[in-house]
């Protein structure tokens, strides 16, 4: 039990992984982690299996419009449920750091559940081969919606699809040539909706009518296809999608493109997007490795990853990313392990990550979010100073009792030994100046000592609530932004 | 999986509703429950911000509705469950304010009772409600995995269940039916079975239980009874109804076949854009193999039942099921 | 006091597409009737603005402030190539750009060339949660007050001295201006901007005094705390805030009714609190909704439509119709919608260029024929 000596390197290391490879960990969970070899746990997070989380059909049958899923809301609701109950968290992850890059909006899908099914997808498929993955998206209903994909016909194509899967979707701008999109395009005809006229009147009139939405799939339109001769990156042949997408995979700009978004989602912000094809990437030789395992590991996502949580730049990038409110809101409420069975209290969270910023399956356009720093102005660092501030402040959250349960002592504690372990257990956080950590002890120091009495007691219960409260003000702290 | 049938219990008649995203007007915003008394029909809306209770007719005219969105007298939050008295006056239970409340059939407001919490007399989420012919309440207390009987005013009378899955206990309840002989059945939905109990609380029977492979159940919402003692369950795990003889013996299992009901072909009618697609549409299509759960069937496939989430034996002997996620209701004759 | 001459602008957006047929009405139009046989106002009832056109029953109060030609209507208002889905209208609203898709907003804009050092963290405040991407763009401080009576951080924390407390704490946690990297710094001065508009923010409530007593529904309420906000003279011009949902498929006509009282009743009430603290001359209203709705019902409401109405309110501006009122015969339809006739750009021009005197091509991504809405 970890009462107020410094947390051990090792268990912060591992607080550390499980926030990147998740939303973080309760200090029962850290205590199983901390007695394992760092290398193992990173393995078998990796090799997730299935997953346990609390019971869709509890969410359905309280959250009755979650089991419709028409608005998008409702669907962004579910899947945080699964971010803060699964005890599979790299699938969530995963799902997230692709749901960025395959930015798809139910703006204009209005079909909410179209989302959910692409999450779907992105769990699993996304930690497998990449041309897998590739492919899948291409015939994701939400994405032939979103990319007009039902509009590109043999002998009138619609670009959209084409060129955003290699600018945005593999390689990046200066990868390859406008000839090539075309190309591209015209290898992609066909792959459209079953019933997709039906599909996109209603998709674009946002109809609810007469029975609710009806969900789509995919339809491969054989006599919409153009099977000619194609020429493509410098090699030629009867291409179909299939074929543009081994293609692409196998390319050197996919291995850095891929490489760099992971290290901007799992290791460090890097500048946005739109800046990379003119500005370097922050730890080159990082890119570098991770591109060598794409290249040398069939395209697995996987693999990539395992090199990369037991590289020494994942090593040494603790706080270098700001958390997306995504990550803030399911970090708060699952380190603080409040959610339990369904609550409503998970519409005001699905809704807060709006006023952050972040519309969860509804990015502002399919070049996603602009991530990092960008997630901070004066009224999102309000929203989310409000809800850490709320989530950690609830004395009855079976973490802040654990938490005041392991600092319990006979003697009583003064603020500064407080402080410092909860800064330990809320991350460990580091104050960077001497300012901020002042501030709080001074403030805590006002209450006097903190006892702890017996637990069950008054005396105890007085003490959860003002270690609530401590716990409360470092997570409305800058350092807390950061994970 | 289709319509089965070993024999015909009940035969497609019609469907009536269409969905409605606005707090007024026709239509049914996520109907949760229903009930008939006098040729009206009394559908529950449990859609946020549109909660009410929308009374029409088996002919579809929308006669009125009330209770609206909010915290006070008078409205609903989460409503579960509605039923009507044979004095006319409609109950309707509310899982988050754990409160039962009282409206004139016309929609005037009466007064509400209940307290959240786990003793008796307390409820934690009430998911559904019926009255005893001697006007008496009894509501499933949801999260006390128990059924509880109260006066019409809210008087304690009775409570029995516990939580488990021998019999007699129960498992996150959430629909009630009370048979012709006063007996008791209750969707045990977490333990995928409906249990049947005597007027004072005794287990008698289960139908659908884990015994059965062809009629089991899954996560059940509501049972229904007719005047023959045959039962009816919207097996909301499944997206099906399923049948059972009196004696528990499954005969029938429904998988929904909806048509266009009245409101729906005004829609139509006025949107030709959409009609003209959805006429040379394939509606019933073969699905990819991912989609491979009824859930999932379902949200693609419009006929079929989707969130069966109550069925009751309307005053004219008709077996109505309401589908919380097509805001809509199928309607099947009984071959009696 | 200077401010009070500043020009601002509040804008109220009616959200879910409001149906322009049933706000203003073509009254003696026989194909109004044909077209709408389940959801038409009753001519009797409507409140006529000349021989051909009415507003909606409810709309009294700006029906007053018509009379007193203090509202300008601008019918068929629109865009070309209407899209009618929800999110696409009204982006295409927010960032006055049809054709492709922007993150940056109208007013985002011209609060930076308005305040281009961004001196003051006030420019533009939503009175609602989140922030409408009319208002966003990377650099621009804004604010979203959602309740202006419990804005600010820790808003939870009930008692007043504890909260101070917090928010001393707050600001030393923040204040320094140091940080061990640039990301700090950067959250340092975001943090301590938020709780320089918070502070600002709450010494409104306290400085307003009024005889107005406004509705007691929730836009009543955001306009209320906007006015509040305005007569605390913090340097505020632009006020955003919305209503709904417009979007009435089914139970139109009970629905739309009761949203327009909301809406005329909330007007009226801000409009005589906003002249009786002498900000009328100063203040304009805009009202305005993502699309319009079809021209036939369908049975119990209508469906998403093109070719709306927009309004302009304000003791400066010139009463009036303006933009054509679009025919409904069938010849004259697009695809069964109303054809609009002029471009909302025209109208965010008038306001740019003549009501805060900026240039408008660079904020409007082009040049528009304006209209002439405001006295000089």
């Amino acid at each position: 039990m970890v009462t107020t000596e410094r947390q051990t390197e090792q268990r912060s290391m591992m607080a550390h992984f499980m926030r990147r490879a998740g939303f973080g960990v309760t200090q029962r969970e850290l205590d199983e982690l901390e007695k394992l070899d760092y290398e193992d746990v990173v393995d078998s997070v990796l090799d997730p299996g299935l997953s346990n989380h609390l019971s869709d059909e509890l969410v359905l049958r309280y959250h009755t419009e979650v089991h419709e899923q028409r608005a998008g809301p409702w669907s962004a609701k579910q899947w945080l449920y699964r971010m803060v109950t699964t005890d599979t968290p790299i699938v969530e992850k995963i799902a997230l750091f692709w749901h960025g890059i395959f930015a798809t909006g139910y703006a204009k899908t209005n079909q909410a559940r179209a989302l959910s099914v692409q999450i779907d997808m992105f769990r699993r498929f996304g930690l497998g081969k990449f041309d897998i993955l590739l492919e899948e998206l291409a015939k994701d209903p939400a994405m032939i919606i979103w990319l007009d994909n039902q509009d590109n016909h043999n002998g009138a194509i619609n670009e959209n699809f084409g060129r955003e899967i290699l600018e945005l979707f593999s390689m990046g701008i200066g990868n390859y040539t406008e000839e090539d999109i075309k190309e591209c395009s015209r290898a992609f005809t066909g792959w459209t909706l079953k019933n997709a006229e039906y599909m996109s009147v209603r998709a674009m009139k946002d109809s609810i009518w007469p029975y609710g939405r009806i969900s789509w799939h995919y339809e491969y339109r054989e006599n919409d296809h153009d099977g000619g001769q194609k020429s493509f990156l410098g090699e030629t042949g009867e291409f179909n999608g299939d074929d543009i997408i081994r293609i692409i995979s196998k390319q050197e700009a996919a291995a850095e493109f891929i490489s760099r978004h992971l290290y901007d989602f799992f290791v460090a912000d890097e500048v946005p997007v739109p800046q990379w094809p003119y500005t370097p990437a922050r730890d080159p030789e990082a890119i570098r490795i991770l591109s060598d395992t794409y290249l040398n590991e069939d395209h697995n996502i996987t693999e990539m990853l395992r090199v990369l949580f037991k590289s020494e730049f994942f090593k040494n990038s603790r706080f270098e990313r700001v958390k997306c409110p995504a990550e803030y809101v399911a970090g708060c409420l699952r380190t603080s392990d409040v959610i339990s069975r369904p609550t409503l209290l998970m519409n005001e969270a699905v809704n807060v990550m709006e006023y952050m910023g972040q519309t969860l399956l509804n990015p502002p356009s399919v070049e996603g979010w602009h991530e990092g720093k960008e997630w901070i102005n004066s009224g999102s660092i309000v929203e989310r100073v409000n809800f850490a501030y709320d989530v950690w402040q609830n004395s009855d959250s079976p973490e802040v009792i654990d938490i005041t349960d392991r600092m319990a002592s006979d003697e009583a504690l003064d603020a500064a030994s407080v402080v410092e372990a909860c800064l330990d257990f809320m991350g460990p956080l580091v104050f960077t100046e001497d300012t901020t950590k002042k501030a709080i002890i001074e403030h805590v120091s006002k209450g006097g000592t903190i006892k702890f009495g017996e637990k069950s007691t008054a005396v105890r219960e007085l003490a959860e609530k003002r270690i609530s409260e401590v716990l409360a003000l470092i997570a409305s702290s800058k350092e807390y932004q950061r994970g | 999986m289709t319509n089965e049938t070993i024999t015909n219990r009940v035969t497609y008649d019609k469907t009536i509703g269409i969905v409605n995203n606005n707090p007024l007007g026709r239509g049914f915003a996520h109907p949760i429950d229903m009930a008939s008394k006098n040729g009206e029909l009394f559908v529950l809306n449990k859609h946020p911000a549109f909660t009410r209770v929308g009374v029409c007719t088996y002919r579809e005219e929308y006669l009125r509705e009330f209770g609206t969105y909010g915290h006070g007298d008078g409205q609903f939050w989460l409503p579960t469950g509605v039923a009507v008295s044979n004095d006319g006056f409609v109950l309707v239970s509310d899982e988050f304010h754990n409160n039962v409340s009282i409206f004139t059939v016309a929609g005037a407001f009466i007064e509400n009772w209940g307290n959240v919490g786990s003793s008796k007399g307390e409820l934690d989420g009430p998911s559904g409600l019926a009255i005893k012919d001697d006007g008496n309440v009894l509501v499933v207390d949801q999260n006390n995995h128990r059924i509880q009987e109260f006066s019409r005013t809210g008087q304690y009378v009775d409570s029995w269940g516990e939580f488990g899955k021998e019999m007699g206990q129960l498992n996150q309840p959430w629909g009630i039916a009370i048979g012709a002989d006063e007996s008791i059945y209750v969707a045990d939905w977490g333990n995928d079975r409906i249990q049947r109990f005597d007027g004072s609380g005794t287990p008698i029977s289960i139908y659908g239980g884990p015994s059965e492979s062809e009629g089991s159940l899954h996560r059940p919402s509501k049972p229904a009874v007719d005047s023959e003692g045959y039962v009816y369950v919207s097996d909301w795990g499944n997206e099906s109804v399923k049948i059972y003889s009196p004696d528990g013996d499954f005969i029938q299992s429904l998988r929904g076949e909806a048509t266009l009901s009245k409101w729906a072909q005004e829609f139509l009618d006025a949107n030709p854009d959409e009609s003209s697609q959805r006429d040379i549409s394939d509606l019933m299509p073969d699905l990819p193999d991912h989609f491979n759960t009824p859930y999932l069937i379902s949200t693609q496939i419009e006929s079929y039942f989707w969130g069966p989430s109550s069925v009751i034996i309307g005053d004219d002997n008709k077996l109505y099921v309401v589908e919380s996620s097509r805001h809509r209701i199928q309607i099947y004759n009984l071959m009696q | 006091m200077l401010e009070t001459k500043q020009k601002k602008l509040v804008v109220l957006q009616l959200s879910g597409g409001n149906d322009a047929l049933n706000t203003v009405i073509p009254y003696n139009d026989e194909s109004y009737y044909d077209n709408r046989p389940q959801v038409h106002i009753d001519p009797e009832k409507a409140l006529k603005l000349d021989s051909e056109l009415a507003m909606n029953p409810s709309m009294t109060a700006i029906k007053r402030l018509w009379d007193e030609g203090k509202v300008a209507v601008i019918n068929g208002i629109g865009y070309p190539e209407p899209n009618r889905s929800h999110f696409r209208s009204m982006d295409i609203w927010h960032t006055a750009e049809p054709t492709k898709v922007l993150t940056e907003g109208w007013i985002a804009r011209t609060i930076r060339e308005l305040d281009p050092k961004g001196e003051n963290v006030l420019g533009g405040i939503n009175f609602g949660r989140g922030l409408p991407r009319a208002m966003a763009s990377s650099g621009v401080p804004v604010a979203s007050v959602g309740d202006l009576d419990t804005y600010g951080l820790f808003p939870s924390v009930k008692n007043d001295s504890d909260r101070n407390d917090i928010l001393n704490v707050f600001s030393q946690m923040y204040g320094t201006g140091a940080g061990r990297d640039m990301v700090s710094e950067f959250l340092s001065q975001t943090g301590e901007d938020a709780l320089v508009g918070a502070d600002i923010l709450s010494e409104a409530p306290a400085k307003y005094s009024s005889s107005i007593e406004y509705a007691a529904n929730p836009l009543a309420k955001s306009l209320r705390d906007a006015a509040r906000v305005m007569f605390a003279d913090v340097g505020t011009r632009f006020f955003y805030t919305q209503h709904g949902s417009f979007d009435t498929h089914g139970g139109e006509l009970p629905v739309h009714s009761k949203l327009w009282e909301d809406v005329s009743t909330a007007v009226g009430d801000f409009t005589d609190d906003v002249r009786e603290h002498g900000y009328g001359e100063s203040t304009a209203l805009l009202i305005f909704s993502e699309f319009g709705r079809r021209i036939k019902d369908n049975g119990s409401g209508t469906d998403h439509g093109s070719g709306g109405v927009a309004f302009l309110i304000g003791d400066s501006v010139k009463g009036g119709l303006y933009g054509q009122y679009p025919s409904l015969k069938e010849k004259d339809q697009l695809n069964g919608d109303l054809y609009a006739n002029n471009d909302f750009r025209s109208v965010y021009t008038n306001i740019l260029e003549d009501w805060f005197e900026v240039d408008p091509v660079p904020i409007v991504n082009g040049s528009f024929e304006k209209f002439d809405i405001f006295e000089n």
